[in-house]
């Protein structure tokens, strides 16, 4: 049997402990087994494939343009799950708020998430930007909770959510899953309402480093592609990581986030 | 906001374990909507306070042999008053207990809504069925829907009644005959005086009229280290080991000892009386086990127990989440 590649991920909630448990469980049965190690923070995940202590990350998308950055292009992304791969920021208010796109927040107050968090945080500026206001003419109201955590863990989010009902502010940006996760408008009519959706862009992504051979990734990232929906011994894994299906990645997913971590000047440990 | 609550509380734990959330009473419905639509399972709302398991936890029927599935079998209580005042009787049965019979319309109904409703055998007992004038008929409703087994004391099989033991199926109905030991004196000291001799020779009867024969025995669970002399017996009697079923003593009805059963530790045996659907036969007589007092349609009431099962072992998986011993 060839050496367990080593996965890294971080531990955003206990359950990442159960997900990689059934993911090791799974590859164990195969000809690439792996085992995994879990870190505090994507900071340190990063800095733990650069020097070698890992040979794949699970990488958010920001953290992927950090690597990306770090090994000057060099590094290549295997997979991604589905849901990454057309991952969405909305703007969400109080229906009857008089906002109908992004140019109606001028002179509003906004409430982000995590100043890591992609969608919570980064690339709503970004969006902000592409839309015409300037820094100065929407209040932001940032809320910065799990910093380190790229905003896995959703608090920030459901933080600006409650800011917004408790008129804090008037709305609020948050990823697609989160939004899934409150049941969208369909649970609480009259609570929430979506008035502006970002184009899909990509999310996390299983990254490794040239020094990982295409030999050792391939039978891998082979046998994760025939991780199956419809048998009963994957589908757990499946639903706990959040997705049907894993797919080859979706490079031009991650354009947006270069950019707008350039203009941001957003920190390289985050 | 409960939702918010909610999504933020179970982000925090690993699947299986649970949360728990003030709740609002005009939000359950929107909690039970909530976890419906997310895979989590709402384990209970007590005094205002949801408990929610992340994931749907394990399947608490899985647990279960196929013969032990609540609905799988269905008892019926023909009547109530027996010939026998056992000292230990569950449903406090005697020659003085009111009969409170089911009646034919209703066992008739109940077999072929328990057909219906996937059970697979129905269970007759009582009271002493053979007191009933119109037990043939009732037997014969049964069998001609489903496989069927009778108890008896095996003491009435004289005249009419052996009469109408004659006009039953053996093809398609059992007889399950009580006897508490090998010798005489201590199945006549809970029974009473010369009832092991005729139990015993109503065995022999009925295995000679061509009955699968089963023997059902109840013990102090004290006893229950002694079985082997008992089994070689009823192996002489010729009872197959299978059909040789030996039972611990239930504290209920005029027992003063034995085992305490709970609806929490008895995997539920659906009942029917002429009162209601219980939980299990040995507390057919207790209101603490009632399940409905609508027999109709049976599918509901078999329904309702296999529901409250369910929340029973899942509140108790909670509970354990709650207690972790390290």
């Amino acid at each position: 049997m060839s050496k367990p590649l080593i996965v890294g991920a971080v531990a955003y909630t206990p359950n990442v402990v159960n997900i990689w448990e059934g993911m090791r469980g799974y590859f164990a049965d195969g000809p690439a087994p792996m085992d995994f190690v879990l870190f505090s923070n994507y900071g340190s995940l990063v800095d733990a494939l650069l020097d070698g202590t890992l040979d794949i990350a699970w990488n958010t998308n920001l953290a992927w343009v950090r690597t990306v950055g770090r090994t000057q292009g060099a590094c290549r992304a295997l997979a991604m799950r589905d849901t990454d791969a057309v991952f969405q920021t909305l703007f969400v208010a109080r229906p009857g708020s008089g906002l109908s796109g992004l140019a109606d927040l001028k002179g509003r107050r906004l409430a982000l998430g995590s100043r890591d968090s992609a969608q919570a945080a980064i690339l709503p500026v970004h969006y902000l930007g592409e839309a015409g206001l300037g820094a100065d003419e929407v209040e932001l109201v940032r809320i910065n909770s799990d910093v380190g955590k790229h905003g896995d863990t959703g608090r920030s989010e459901l933080d600006a959510l409650r800011a917004v009902l408790d008129d804090r502010a008037d709305a609020a940006a948050l990823g697609i899953n989160t939004w899934e996760a409150i049941g969208r408008e369909e649970l609480m009519p009259g609570a929430f309402e979506v008035f502006w959706e970002s184009p899909t862009y990509s999310h996390c992504n299983f990254t490794a480093l040239p020094r990982l051979s295409e030999e050792r990734t391939r039978p891998w990232v082979e046998r994760l592609f025939a991780m199956d929906w419809d048998n009963p011994e994957h589908r757990p894994i499946l639903e706990m990581e959040g997705l049907r299906q894993w797919v080859p990645p979706r490079l031009a997913g991650y354009d947006s986030l270069f950019e707008a971590v350039r203009t941001q000047g957003i920190s390289d440990r985050w | 906001m409960v939702i918010l609550d909610l999504v933020e509380r179970i982000g925090t734990v690993a699947d299986g374990a649970t949360v728990t959330v003030p709740l609002d009473p005009a939000d359950g419905a929107l909690v039970a909507a909530w976890c419906a639509r997310t895979g989590n399972e709402l384990v209970d709302v007590v005094d205002g306070v949801a408990t929610v398991r992340r994931g749907r936890g394990p399947d608490p029927f899985a647990e279960l042999s196929p013969w032990q599935l609540p609905g799988t079998r269905l008892w019926m209580y023909t009547n109530f008053d027996c010939n026998l005042a056992c000292d230990y009787c569950c449903v406090r049965s005697s020659p003085h207990a009111r009969r409170r019979a089911l009646g034919a319309d209703r066992v008739r109904r109940l077999a072929t809504e328990a057909a219906a409703a996937g059970v697979s055998e129905l269970i007759l007992t009582g009271g002493e069925p053979l007191l009933l004038p119109d037990i043939d008929d009732l037997v014969a409703a049964c069998t001609a829907a489903l496989p069927t087994t009778l108890l008896t004391n095996g003491m009435l099989f004289r005249g009419r009644r052996l009469d109408a033991l004659r006009r039953m199926d053996p093809a398609r109905l059992a007889l399950q005959i009580s006897l508490d030991s090998p010798e005489p004196e201590p199945h006549d000291r809970h029974r009473g005086r010369g009832t092991w001799q005729r139990a015993v020779d109503g065995i022999r009867l009925a295995r000679a009229e061509g009955f699968r024969v089963r023997v059902a025995a109840t013990l102090p669970p004290e006893q229950l280290h002694t079985l082997e002399p008992f089994h070689a017996f009823l192996d002489g009697l010729g009872i197959a080991r299978e059909d040789q079923v030996i039972r611990p003593l239930a504290r209920r009805g005029v027992a003063e000892s034995g085992l305490e059963l709970t609806v929490e530790s008895l995997i539920p045996e659906v009942t029917v009386t002429a009162e209601g659907v219980y939980w299990h036969p040995v507390s057919a007589d207790h209101d603490d086990q009632l399940v409905t007092r609508e027999l109709f349609p049976l599918e509901a009431a078999i329904e309702e127990v296999r529901r409250r099962f369910a929340a029973d072992r899942r509140r108790a998986d909670a509970a354990a989440q709650w207690f972790p011993c390290a």
